[in-house]
């Protein structure tokens, strides 16, 4: 291995070789020809030539971790790097950028290189945080980092109402706030989109030939009772990414119905603990029919093989990472260069790559998508509803909380409930007296216990269940209220629907 | 203990090169013939190749293989941090593990001359001999340098690569350009290296199969250095420290076969290039020099654990390695590859290259014990001659000699990582160049080599593609 001089500090090639030839030879028993990595004055390397001290095996107490050396005859050391550095002109480390992140390390990688390339004098340097500590790690270290740049929504929210944000500069032409009626970016211009995934349904064809289900296409499909233990959906307050999917459907569907088709999916989606909330190869296994997630997860597994396909619903959401410029950035300068790239082509084009998987939000690039990529603002021409994305911001602990009342903690019950009114219905056949108590009984299943105007104003009560709450228990009254009314309500929906099938010759016995 | 003359290395000797098991699957001939790791081989040739568990680990050990994959991609966090995995430091290469080993292959060089170390790192030493025979590390930058530091703590420098290129000329009068690194610092924060710093890069190693090297006994290796070989070509097993035993043991992990087990390789990982602590190294990683390393804060992994990681998360991580399993060799009928085959042979590259080997009746795993793998290593050190040499012994292996190289699987190497470099600094861009940088004990193979017609160079690579 030949070496070089450094570029900076000084050079005692010529005084010290004699010696280290001798060195070498005493220590490692073969002479190796090669240059001197330097960075001595010649002052020090007089004094750092072979010494009966240097020389000597050192005394240096075992521990598991020898590596470091920590005991070294400290002394001699510090006295000689103090004289090695005294005459080194002082070198300036290269500029850097300080970028905060929650983004896995096989995209991190990514970026990084492609930063590199397009700004090779620029080095960075990654802080990972979750997004829920992010917020306090930038408060208890002001200063120190340059930019924020992760699928975080709440956290960029908080963060530019917390005035930490210094406004992204304007000319950041192409880049649309929106997807058809899909808010991405922030109003206001503190951060800005760089790339979004969509929700939809992750299909193994296989398994649904082999469950003679039809291909689904709408979420209204999933509601369907043959879906029964055939579909994966995350649980909101466990899945990270999962918890927009409450307002795409409450949103696009409208409240009540949106909640109501909520259940009914909830309901067929395999019990809770029975898969992980993003892992492909249950789908890719054919262990089930479709499972509700994020494109990347699923795309990755479609690029290695797997036997899967993935649809956008018509209704459907995006889930948007930002990227910040904090207004106290020690390198102004390379943060913008930073937040400039990931929105450039280089940088949207990256997206592409079988590690990320993500949607860019600069259109111009899908013009180079790979095939079968998707478009979302081409999609987005249909999309048939305005999101509200400040609200739901907003909702989004309550409606993480919510769910689990209504769908994860009453799974069973909820699936028994719907089940019971669903024989009863087919007992019920023509009857309309009946069938309009057993409409009754239906929205009982799935009748929260809160209007969305009780929901909008209770919603500053709760924080996501990714951050950290300073009361975690403040709202277990509240919740053990609605679990008790929303319990009342099956049971009673239970007993209405039971008393039907009773009345009907021949159909009694439980619900299956 | 004698290591270099053991009776039982020459009845271990019968354990080796014995071609024709079956392996575990009750695969048929020509099924037998593709296992690279008996029953631990997988089949598939996507970027997940490396990324599969053992078939024969079972069920009962997915959560502890899922827990070692966990901890094995977490990005960790720089101490005090809410949601565990804290701990990042105080001086560090990287976030996680995945970064130098992506999908759990090979690392890379600087695909640019002065980029950064993303997939690699500089070990550093001063000559002499540190506890127990090792590397003396440098008394202010340790053993090797760690380019980051948490706030307050400055990183150690910034470590970059220029290269040099020159062409080597086939007989059919074919060139290939070869590169040399060499290594340079800048933004120094702890001092001057010194001019007596022993430097050498290393790109992360793949690390799919180490259980099963680890349950390949000592009197196998003892037996091959002790055969008798071809055209100049010895070999011998390094001794060195091992630490979780305290005691001297074979060295058969790292490039120069400088680390006993895989127990102390893992935490040595976490340790030097994630400043993360582990129960097997328990001290942050600062020398007595530095100061605002020494007391910046730690992490525990829980309030009962003193150190970042805890013993579970270890064991995990340990376990995930010797679990990890090794892609099937492909095309093993192919004329090409019979053809490659025969010239890996002629050209004596299976002399180091050991195809086939046993492991032993006992292993840390019991679906690991017993079975016929084809790692395509003895795990000796040779002496690879000047053009490789680092100039930096690490225990018994002097600044010329280097482990061989598990060859199982590198036919896939790129498609798991196509910016993957070869050799142990990541030199090479194709095997190759691979190839042509062999000197010392395998200058002869080399020269075969360079000997050979187009045709039966490409018959040597798809060979090695395939193994």
């Amino acid at each position: 291995m030949a070496f070089a001089p450094p570029h900076l500090g000084c050079n005692c090639k010529g005084v010290y070789a004699a010696a280290q030839f001798t060195h070498r030879y005493i220590y490692v028993n073969i002479p190796v020809a090669r240059d001197q990595p330097t960075g001595l004055s010649p002052l020090a390397c007089n004094f750092f030539a072979p010494s009966p001290l240097f020389l000597s095996r050192p005394t240096m107490r075992h521990t598991n971790r020898p590596r470091r050396g920590k005991i070294f005859p400290a002394f001699f050391a510090a006295a000689l790097l103090a004289l090695c550095s005294l005459p080194a002109a002082a070198e300036s480390p290269p500029p850097s950028v300080v970028v905060m992140t929650s983004y896995p390390e096989e995209l991190v990688s990514l970026v990084e290189a492609g930063f590199e390339k397009a700004h090779p004098d620029t080095r960075v340097e990654i802080i990972w945080r979750r997004s829920g500590d992010a917020m306090s790690y930038a408060e208890e270290n002001p200063g120190h980092i340059d930019v924020y740049w992760a699928p975080a929504q709440r956290a960029f929210a908080k963060l530019a109402r917390k005035g930490a944000f210094k406004r992204l500069p304007a000319d950041m032409a192409g880049l649309p706030a929106k997807v058809g009626g899909f808010p991405i970016s922030d109003p206001g211009g503190l951060y800005a989109a760089t790339e979004i995934a969509g929700f939809g349904f992750a299909v193994n064809a296989k398994r649904l030939r082999e469950k003679k289900l039809p291909q689904p296409t709408q979420w209204t499909d999933l509601a369907d009772p043959r879906w029964r233990d055939e579909l994966i959906f995350p649980i909101p307050s466990r899945a990270g990414f999962a918890p927009p999917l409450v307002e795409i459907l409450a949103q696009g569907y409208g409240w009540e119905k949106g909640w109501t088709l909520l259940q009914q999916i909830g309901s067929n989606a395999r019990p809770p603990n029975a898969d992980a909330p993003n892992d492909s190869r249950s789908i890719a296994k054919g262990r089930v029919s479709v499972a509700v997630s994020l494109d990347f997860f699923i795309r990755a597994a479609i690029d290695d093989g797997a036997p899967i396909t993935f649809v956008y619903p018509g209704v459907t959401g995006y889930s948007p990472a930002h990227v910040g410029v904090f207004k106290d950035a020690p390198h102004p300068d390379a943060a913008r260069t930073f937040a400039e790239y990931v929105l450039s082509d280089d940088g949207q084009k990256l997206l592409f790559h079988p590690d990320m998987r993500r949607l860019p939000v600069r259109p111009a690039v899908y013009a180079g998508k790979p095939e079968g990529y998707y478009d979302p603002f081409q999609a987005a021409k249909v999309m048939p509803f305005e999101f509200d994305n400040k609200l739901a911001q907003e909702r989004q602990g309550l409606n993480n909380a919510l769910y689990d009342v209504m769908v994860t903690d009453q799974h069973e019950r909820l699936r028994a409930a719907l089940a019971t009114v669903a024989k009863a219905e087919r007992a019920a056949a023509g009857n309309q007296a009946m069938r309009a108590k057993l409409d009754r009984a239906r929205k009982l299943v799935t009748k929260l216990p809160i209007t969305e105007q009780q929901a909008n104003a209770l919603s500053g009560r709760f924080v996501s269940n990714f951050e950290f709450a300073d009361k975690p228990d403040a709202n277990a009254d509240l919740l053990r209220g609605w679990a008790e009314q929303v319990a009342r309500n099956r049971r009673q929906a239970m007993r209405i629907a039971q008393q039907m099938i009773d009345a009907q010759p021949g159909i009694g016995g439980a619900a299956n | 203990m004698k290591w270099r003359h053991t009776t039982a290395g020459l009845f271990a000797a019968a354990t080796l090169i014995c071609p024709g098991g079956a392996g575990a699957t009750g695969a048929g001939a020509a099924g037998a013939n593709a296992l690279s790791a008996g029953a631990s081989t997988v089949f598939g040739e996507t970027r997940e190749a490396y990324s599969q568990p053992s078939p024969a680990m079972g069920d009962v050990s997915r959560n502890v293989f899922a827990l070692g994959r966990t901890m094995f991609g977490q990005s960790w966090v720089i101490a005090p941090a809410r949601g565990g995995a804290a701990g990042l430091g105080p001086l560090y290469n990287r976030i996680s593990c995945i970064s130098c080993h992506a999908r759990n292959g090979r690392g890379n060089a600087p695909e640019h001359e002065r980029g950064a170390m993303r997939a690699m790192l500089l070990r550093l030493s001063i000559p002499g001999n540190g506890p127990h025979g090792g590397p003396k590390p440098h008394p202010a930058y340790g053993d090797q340098l760690n380019e980051h530091g948490v706030p307050g703590v400055p990183g150690e420098g910034i470590g970059y690569l220029l290269y040099e290129e020159h062409t080597e000329t086939f007989a059919d009068g074919t060139r290939l350009s070869l590169r040399k690194p060499s290594v340079h610092f800048k933004a120094l924060a702890y001092g001057p290296l010194g001019n007596d710093i022993l430097v050498s890069p290393r790109i992360g190693p793949a690390v799919y199969g180490l259980g099963l090297l680890e349950a390949v006994p000592d009197e196998t290796l003892l037996a091959l250095q002790d055969q008798a070989k071809p055209a100049g070509i010895r070999g011998r097993v390094n001794i060195v420290w091992d630490a979780v035993g305290q005691k001297e043991a074979i060295g058969r992990f790292g490039v120069k076969a400088n680390v006993a087990t895989l127990t102390e390789q893992v935490a040595n990982a976490f340790n030097g290039d994630l400043g993360i602590t582990t129960p097997e190294t328990p001290h942050e990683n600062c020398t007595a020099a530095q100061t605002a390393c020494r007391k910046a804060p730690s992490g525990r992994a829980s309030e009962t654990e003193a150190t970042e990681l805890s013993q579970a998360e270890l064991s995990a991580t340990v376990f995930y390695h010797r679990a990890l399993a090794v892609p099937a060799r492909r095309g093993m009928d192919d004329p090409q590859v019979l053809r490659g085959a025969r010239l890996f042979r002629q050209a004596h590259c299976a002399s180091c290259h050991i195809p086939e080997m046993r492991t032993g009746k006992k292993a840390s795993l019991p679906f690991l014990a017993n079975q016929l793998i084809r790692p395509y290593t003895d795990l000796l050190l040779h002496d690879m001659g000047d053009g490789l040499a680092d100039g930096r012994p690490d225990y018994r292996a002097n600044g010329r000699e280097w482990r061989t190289p598990p060859l199982w699987g590198i036919g896939l190497a790129q498609k798991v990582n196509p910016n993957v470099g070869y050799l142990h600094d990541g030199r090479a861009r194709s095997l190759l160049e691979a190839i042509m940088w062999h000197g010392g004990e395998a200058a002869a193979s080399r020269e075969t080599v360079r000997k050979l017609p187009a045709q039966d160079r490409e018959a040597l690579i798809r060979y090695l593609e395939s193994i």
